[in-house]
């Protein structure tokens, strides 16, 4: 651009003028803002949320209680204990407490668990009023969904 | 005492003093939530929209937080200086307003209701005089901070303000050339009857002085005394609390002060467009201070678009841009416009 138009361009503003333009271009546009409580972002496919529990197709609790995510947990967020059943020839979880209060949902139990018993899940609201539901016991590790966030959250959702 | 002197002597002027504070201050409400919602869907985002409908009550739960915050001042702080910037930052805009005319005079029965607190023959003088008093609740709020930020940012205010008072004049002296008055009213009603309002008849004056008018009042792309990203909130920086929405306060008011000269002096004030034009001539049934507020509430927008859209100015190249264009440039627009006048 020569000397004189650029000149011209600084005048009358021309440069100011194409980036108001641009501005208003974006003033009409469709807004990324997703309003949270009501709408909720869907989570990626590998979301580290809480960690959950889970059953066979049988409905029978995948975990073997090897305490290998109690070994692996850097925070020691876990209290397991298993048991012997008759007619069966692995160990069953009888105690399977576990403090959200103390996890930073590293995901190293996740990664070390051979059954794949306890994995991530897509929650991550993970609010309550009082340290009482901050402690999972083994049948409350399988609650996910709404009903977990009645379980954590007394006073927010309806 | 009957019943008429005392609704005209009485009753009104104290209706008008208290119509010109809440008048700023709803202005100043509209505009913080104007910018907020404006700024945010310029950046794709939606912006508050939960307090009230649309968010519009946000800026009133901004200041009732701001009302219950401790009130702090520096330990080694001038208490008294520090006390009285606020006020006298938020007194210089806001006694503005009582020469800034809202409307024509409308007739009730046998009584004229002025739109307007003081109806003063020098109105502009006054205006500008009254608006750069505020510069002085900005030295002493700095100075008496007591702190290296707020010294910068009021430093920075009172160069870029002196600054940019000399194109204000300038510009000024333009449209009072033509009007042959420095009467608010007298400039409105010099606009009327198809003559041409002074912003397309002297556009490089309009120009320079919005210009200049956004660089008066502190704002983006000007907005050097209060730079976040250097100064924390430059003159400001000490305040809590209540002082603190002193301060934000009397910004807002200044620049619904500027944008209320800008309609006045270049845009014919509550004048409806369009007179001559026959079959739009029903936009003259809308009341004049409607026209006045829209055309107000359009430069309003403008100062939130350009925030929105320009990045902040170096402070060499901001006095730069003072000193170098606009002087010069509205030395050179002044001498064209008498030089024009008087040869045509």
């Amino acid at each position: 651009m020569s000397k004189s138009t650029s000149l011209l361009r600084k005048l009358l503003l021309l440069d100011v003028l194409q980036g108001l333009l641009i501005t208003l271009k974006y003033y009409f546009s469709r807004k990324v803002t997703i309003q949270y409580p009501e709408k909720i972002q869907e989570s990626p496919e590998r979301f580290k949320g809480l960690i959950r529990l889970y059953r066979s197709e049988a409905g029978e609790p995948l975990c073997i209680a090897c305490l290998a995510c109690q070994r692996a947990c850097p925070t020691d967020c876990f209290d397991i204990e298993g048991e012997r059943r008759e007619g069966t020839k692995r160990l069953w979880p009888k105690r399977f407490d576990w403090k959200l209060d103390r996890c930073t949902s590293c995901g190293l139990c996740v990664e070390v668990c051979p059954v794949d018993a306890i994995r991530h899940s897509d929650i991550f609201r993970q609010t309550t009023l009082t340290r009482g539901p901050l402690l999972f016991h083994h049948d409350e590790m399988y609650i996910t969904g709404e009903e977990l966030q009645k379980y954590l959250c007394a006073g927010c959702l309806p | 005492m009957r019943a008429e002197t005392w609704i005209f002597e009485f009753l009104i002027p104290v209706a008008k003093i208290i119509a010109v504070i809440l008048y700023p201050m709803i202005m100043v409400i509209v505009m913080i939530w104007l910018e907020r919602r404006v700024v945010a869907w310029i950046q794709g985002r939606v912006g508050p929209n939960r307090v009230g409908f649309q968010g519009l009550l946000q800026p009133i739960a901004d200041a009732l937080k701001l009302f219950f915050k401790e009130d702090i001042i520096p330990k080694e702080a001038d208490a008294f200086l520090f006390n009285i910037s606020p006020p006298l930052v938020m007194f210089s805009s806001l006694l503005a307003f009582c020469f800034v005319p809202l409307g024509e005079s409308f007739r009730v029965g046998g009584y004229t209701l002025n739109l307007w607190v003081a109806d003063s023959p020098v109105g502009l003088l006054l205006v500008l005089g009254l608006s750069a008093i505020g510069v002085f609740g900005i030295i002493f709020g700095g100075w008496a901070s007591n702190s290296k930020y707020p010294l910068m940012g009021a430093l920075r205010s009172v160069v870029q303000v002196l600054s940019y008072e000399i194109p204000i004049g300038l510009t000024v002296l333009t449209v009072v050339f033509f009007s042959g008055s420095i009467d608010l009213i007298e400039i409105v009603n010099h606009q009327q009857h198809g003559r041409v309002w002074f912003g397309f008849m002297l556009p490089v004056s309009f120009v320079v002085f919005w210009i200049s008018g956004i660089a008066e009042t502190n704002r983006a792309p000007f907005d050097l005394p209060e730079a976040e990203s250097e100064l924390v909130a430059g003159y400001h920086t000490e305040y809590s609390g209540l002082k603190f929405a002193y301060f934000y306060i009397a910004e807002y008011t200044h620049m619904v002060l500027v944008s209320s000269l800008v309609v006045i002096l270049f845009f014919g004030g509550w004048l409806p467009p369009f007179p001559n034009v026959r079959f739009l001539s029903f936009l003259g049934w809308i009341p004049g201070f409607v026209w006045y507020l829209i055309k107000i509430m359009f430069f309003l927008y403008v100062y939130v678009w350009i925030r929105a859209t320009l990045p902040r100015y170096r402070f060499d190249a901001l006095i730069k841009l003072a000193w170098k264009w606009l002087v010069p440039l509205s030395l050179a627009n002044l001498f064209v416009v008498v030089a024009l006048k008087y040869l045509l």
